[in-house]
């Protein structure tokens, strides 16, 4: 039987660097939910993906988002068969354990939106049938936060439904020289199998179990809480990140093999879950100020149990 | 002959600064300690019975209170009371702390002595004054079907004679005691009144003493959430501060392992925490020897 840290070190051993964004990644396959990744170009976000899928020995699929995308393109659809005469369905690229968005704010609202339903039902609808995604199911959708002419932002209320996003940051200058040094003769085989799509379904029911003291449910709720009303911010988080902190605090727990979580379980996973949960008002520009400083500001600015 | 009194007053005054720098070192208090019991008023109980240790120190000097004073572990036995008494009397202090105890298991259970460390005024030096160990045989429920009626008149009668030599063997101490304050002090030449008790500056380690006194005494959500924060504080982390934040601020070993149990025992399901406390306990004690 694997251990989620099995699956680290698989995608360890594929991408160099951006620890944090492959530990967010397990731990968001192991809370059950969905990921935003923002980051520069060529910044294994891609990569990262199809390592993910390799290593729990899942279906991968990539779908480029565009702006003449159709929610059909993503679902799928019912084609009628001359030879039979009747229709069948085809399914679409959302039915695979990991699905990666590319760049998601460049197809319209109408797509957006059949991609959201599909994350939080975990079913499609075709025609008049409803079909189950396999699972687990996981959606790692990225954004690029250069080129933004001609894109559509997502709003507050569907950032809302991904459970973590993940800034991909540059690489170190020794990391950037391993990276060359590692595919500079073509990108190296991926580290297939390290789990399998049974132990991921086992991890997420086990994780359920993990023990959250009644302080760190009162922690995550006053990061929560302090979100709202901060400076700068024009919209603090809802009360669904309370529970997104919550379930990845207790992913964190059981990824580093403890029954229980602490309080650096939710402070390491706040930012993650709070930084697109949050939208700031015209000041921030003014200022200058990074909106990640706001966040690291409102979880320093909140005391530990 | 106004230098001569001069190089005696200054010998005096160094001589003096040489006695006092140990103590203001240790941190204790000076005291004459005449007296420090432990009792069970019952020593033979069965599972699920309420019986009280008491504790009973006297000090030569008018003190508030007696924080010194450590009380044994209780171990598995079920706390149901604590309460400590301070009585001034003309001879001094009297402490009483009598813990109220249920036993929840059966055997034989040895309580450690109580013990206080302090300079003791007679000698100067630091000394740990230890009470006696106290011994408490705990049976099995009795089932009252199987034991005849004169089987229960014995064992009434014993419970009976325990108290009263319970009682005789106070007496006869308090006897004592009053017979030892009886004589009246020597006559001084020069009497001068007593010093005051200098304010010694309180350590992180003080403080997670006391802690740790608490908790051991009830180990309760209030007395763990004191613990831990002393222990944080000792490691030099600021209030708020999470586990990470403390391990980083030390590198001390045995620090650490108590900040790793305070952590267990704080934010640990139920089933682990009797574990997690007794670690947390041995752990801090550790740090403290």
């Amino acid at each position: 039987m694997s251990r989620p840290r099995d699956v680290v070190d698989a995608l360890q051993a594929t991408i160099v660097g951006q620890r944090e964004v492959v530990e967010a990644l397990v731990l968001t396959l192991i809370a059950g939910g969905h990921v935003l990744l923002e980051g520069a170009p060529g910044v294994a976000k891609t990569l990262a993906c199809r390592a993910l899928a390799a290593a729990v020995g899942g279906v991968f699929r990539r779908v480029q988002f565009t702006p003449d995308l159709l929610p059909s393109d993503i679902v799928g659809t019912r084609i009628f068969d001359q030879r039979s005469g009747e229709f069948t369905t085809v399914l679409g690229p959302l039915f695979a354990n990991v699905v990666l968005a590319d760049e998601i704010n460049r197809a319209p609202a109408k797509v957006q939106s059949a991609l959201l339903e599909g994350m939080q039902e975990r079913r499609a609808t075709i025609g008049l049938q409803t079909h189950d995604l396999p699972a687990p199911f996981l959606v790692l959708a990225t954004m690029n936060p250069y080129d933004a002419d001609g894109t559509y932002p997502l709003p507050l209320a569907q950032l809302d439904r991904f459970l973590a996003k993940v800034v991909v940051a540059y690489p170190s200058l020794d990391e950037e020289r391993a990276i060359v040094d590692r595919f500079g003769a073509g990108e190296p085989a991926l580290r297939a199998n390290a789990a399998t799509l049974d132990d991921v379904l086992r991890w997420q029911r086990d994780a359920h179990q993990v023990f959250v003291d009644a302080k760190l449910r009162d922690y995550a709720v006053d990061l929560v809480r302090a979100t709202r009303g901060a400076e700068l911010v024009a919209h603090g988080a809802s009360p669904r990140a309370a529970l997104a902190l919550v379930a990845l605090a207790r992913a964190r727990a059981y990824l580093e093999e403890r029954a229980y979580a602490v309080p650096d379980d939710v402070r390491d996973v706040a930012p993650a879950v709070l930084r697109h949960r949050i939208s700031y008002d015209e000041r921030i520009a003014i200022a200058g100020t990074d909106p990640e400083d706001v966040v690291r500001r409102i979880v320093a600015g909140v005391r530990a149990p | 002959m106004a230098r001569a009194r001069r190089k005696l007053a200054l010998a005096v005054a160094a001589a003096g600064l040489a006695l006092a720098a140990p103590a203001a070192a240790q941190g204790l208090r000076t005291l004459h300690v005449e007296a420090l019991a432990m009792h069970a008023d019952r020593t033979h109980v069965q599972v699920g019975q309420v019986f009280h240790l008491a504790i009973h120190a006297h000090v030569g000097e008018r003190v508030a209170a007696l924080d010194e004073l450590v009380v044994p572990n209780v171990g598995t036995m079920q706390l149901e009371g604590d309460e400590r008494r301070v009585t001034a009397s003309p001879s001094g202090t009297d402490v009483v702390e009598t813990l109220t105890l249920e036993a929840s298991a059966a055997g034989t259970y040895t309580f450690n002595a109580a013990y206080l460390d302090a300079i003791d005024a007679r000698t100067g030096k630091p000394t740990r004054f230890s009470a006696n160990p106290v011994r408490v045989v705990v049976d099995a429920p009795a089932l009252s079907y199987a034991i005849g009626p004169t089987l229960r008149r014995i064992a009434g009668e014993v419970v009976l004679a325990g108290a009263a030599v319970a009682v005789l063997v106070v007496a006869a101490f308090a006897l004592v005691l009053v017979r030892r304050r009886a004589p009246p002090p020597p006559p001084v030449a020069t009497p001068t009144p007593p010093p005051a008790p200098a304010a010694v500056a309180r350590t992180a380690r003080d403080e997670v003493e006391d802690a740790l006194r608490a908790y051991r005494s009830v180990p309760a959500n209030g007395s763990l959430v004191r613990l831990r924060g002393a222990l944080f504080a000792a490691a030099g982390a600021p209030p708020g501060a999470t586990l990470r934040d403390a391990l980083a601020a030390t590198r001390d070993d045995r620090l650490r392992a108590a900040l790793a149990a305070a952590e267990r025992t704080a934010f640990g399901p139920a089933y682990v925490r009797d574990a997690s406390s007794a670690e947390l306990i041995d752990a801090a004690q550790a740090w403290l020897r």
